[in-house]
């Protein structure tokens, strides 16, 4: 007996040894067939909870990339509503026709995700700079929008900067829209002060719309494409000169934390006003 | 404090192995086996039961973050076992009792013929084991071999890092 104790004494890391490892073999061949290693794997609470922090740190990184695709995911699908409701509106059974003009629609536009880097809000001509210029294909007096709504029109262009002028510009931004669903359109201005009101000026006296009507882009100005999300009609007033209703619109872009926009590059707004321009040159030319 | 000391090692490399040594893989073989540090920087003169309990513990723990119970925790332990009898021959003589192992203390060359020795004989029971059902022999070695260099160089990173 008491040999046999001091032989365990003697050997005891031995034993220590083989029962450990006999422990690590039993758990790989027995665990490895998955079935009750709950508790001895990721799927252990513990371990699963750290795993999801650093899982939510590592997609914070990652969440500009998504921020700035769901910005331009946003504007496209807000497109194709618009386009949807017109073309429901006007009740044409052609699906197939419905469909071909649709994709001919969402093609002739070209989206450049941008970056806000530089914003104020107030001051009475406010100027917001975003991270694309001109190699990135950004021209001068392209409309620039966020999921949202409408953001402001491109000012000046560098290499790889742009200035814009949003829609918070007392001085230099006049957008034209339109009162969905009505047609009647006329300009939004702001006046300063509060960056969430603006006002549309001289929609017609014989205008027919509801408070809390959407107002949206006309697509008349050279910059913006029709249907482009300015704000909702909060009051109306009279204007000055008594001739036309002056609409205070809640916009419906955030100015205070816009981030991720898009500029839109529209070929055919180009060759529209190319020509509005020729036709101006030739009046003057008649005129003379 | 030497308890605190191992405390705080375990707890650092564990970590360290979960968030980032886990996700790197060079050239698909060589894996950064940072913890095999903390079985080599047993001091002269632990009791074996007290480095055995250790290493299975951390090797355990490991197990859990990467789903292969049994696995780590049997190499450590492994490891925990050689590592006393590798180190007595290569302590210097007249050195104390409870003589720490580093770079300092036992000299460069000797610490690296000790990392090397237990580093190797880990990776190459590891990868042995790890891939026990589809033994293909050329690629156990090369990703013993290769986690073995890459293991050694942050281990010897760590302990220049350490000694200043």
């Amino acid at each position: 007996m008491r040999n046999l104790l001091d032989f365990l004494k003697k050997y005891h890391h031995w034993f220590l040894f083989l029962l450990l490892e006999v422990t690590s073999g039993v758990l790989l061949f027995q665990y490895n067939s998955y079935h009750g290693s709950v508790w001895l794997s990721s799927a252990n609470a513990v371990v699963g909870k750290i795993y999801e922090w650093e899982s939510e740190a590592l997609s914070f990184f990652t969440m500009s990339k998504a921020n700035e695709e769901l910005a331009t995911r946003n504007f496209y699908l807000e497109r194709q509503v618009d386009q949807l409701r017109r073309l429901y509106a006007e009740a044409t059974a052609d699906t197939t026709e419905m469909q071909r003009r649709e994709l001919e629609f969402l093609s002739q536009y070209q989206l450049i995700p941008a970056k806000v880097v530089d914003n104020s809000l107030n001051k009475m001509e406010n100027l917001m700079t975003i991270d694309k210029g001109r190699v990135d294909g950004v021209e001068v007096d392209m409309g620039v929008a966020c999921g949202n709504g409408v953001v402001g029109v491109v000012y000046l262009v560098g290499d790889h900067y742009s200035v814009v002028i949003p829609v918070l510009n007392a001085t230099s931004s006049r957008i034209s829209c339109t009162i969905r669903g009505r047609g009647y359109f006329g300009y939004l201005h702001w006046y300063g002060g509060d960056p969430t009101i603006a006002y549309v000026e001289d929609v017609p006296r014989h205008a027919k719309f509801k408070l809390g009507e959407w107002v949206v882009t006309s697509g008349f100005s050279s910059i913006f494409p029709s249907g482009v999300l300015v704000g909702k009609i909060e009051q109306a007033y009279n204007s000055s000169d008594g001739l036309s209703y002056k609409l205070k619109v809640q916009l419906s872009t955030d100015f205070s934390c816009v981030r991720d926009v898009v500029v839109i590059s529209d070929k055919s707004i180009a060759e529209r006003a190319a020509m509005m321009q020729a036709a101006r040159d030739s009046m003057n030319v008649r005129q003379r | 404090m030497e308890h605190v000391e191992r405390l705080v090692m375990f707890v650092v490399l564990l970590v360290v192995q979960m968030l980032i040594l886990n996700h790197i893989c060079l050239l698909q073989v060589a894996m950064p086996l940072l913890y095999v540090y903390f079985a080599i920087t047993f001091r002269r003169g632990t009791p074996m039961w007290m480095i055995l309990l250790w290493n299975f513990a951390l090797g355990l723990m490991l197990d859990m973050i990467s789903n292969t119970p049994g696995l780590a925790a049997g190499c450590m332990t492994l490891i925990g076992f050689i590592q006393p009898y590798l180190l007595e021959p290569l302590v210097p003589r007249d050195s104390a009792e409870n003589l720490k192992t580093s770079a300092a203390t036992l000299g460069l060359s000797k610490f690296v013929t000790l990392s090397a020795i237990l580093v190797s004989i880990y990776c190459l029971v590891f990868f042995a084991l790890e891939s026990f059902s589809f033994f293909n022999w050329q690629l156990w070695l090369l990703r013993a071999a290769g986690s073995t260099l890459i293991t050694l160089v942050l281990i010897f990173a760590v302990e220049s890092i350490r000694s200043k």
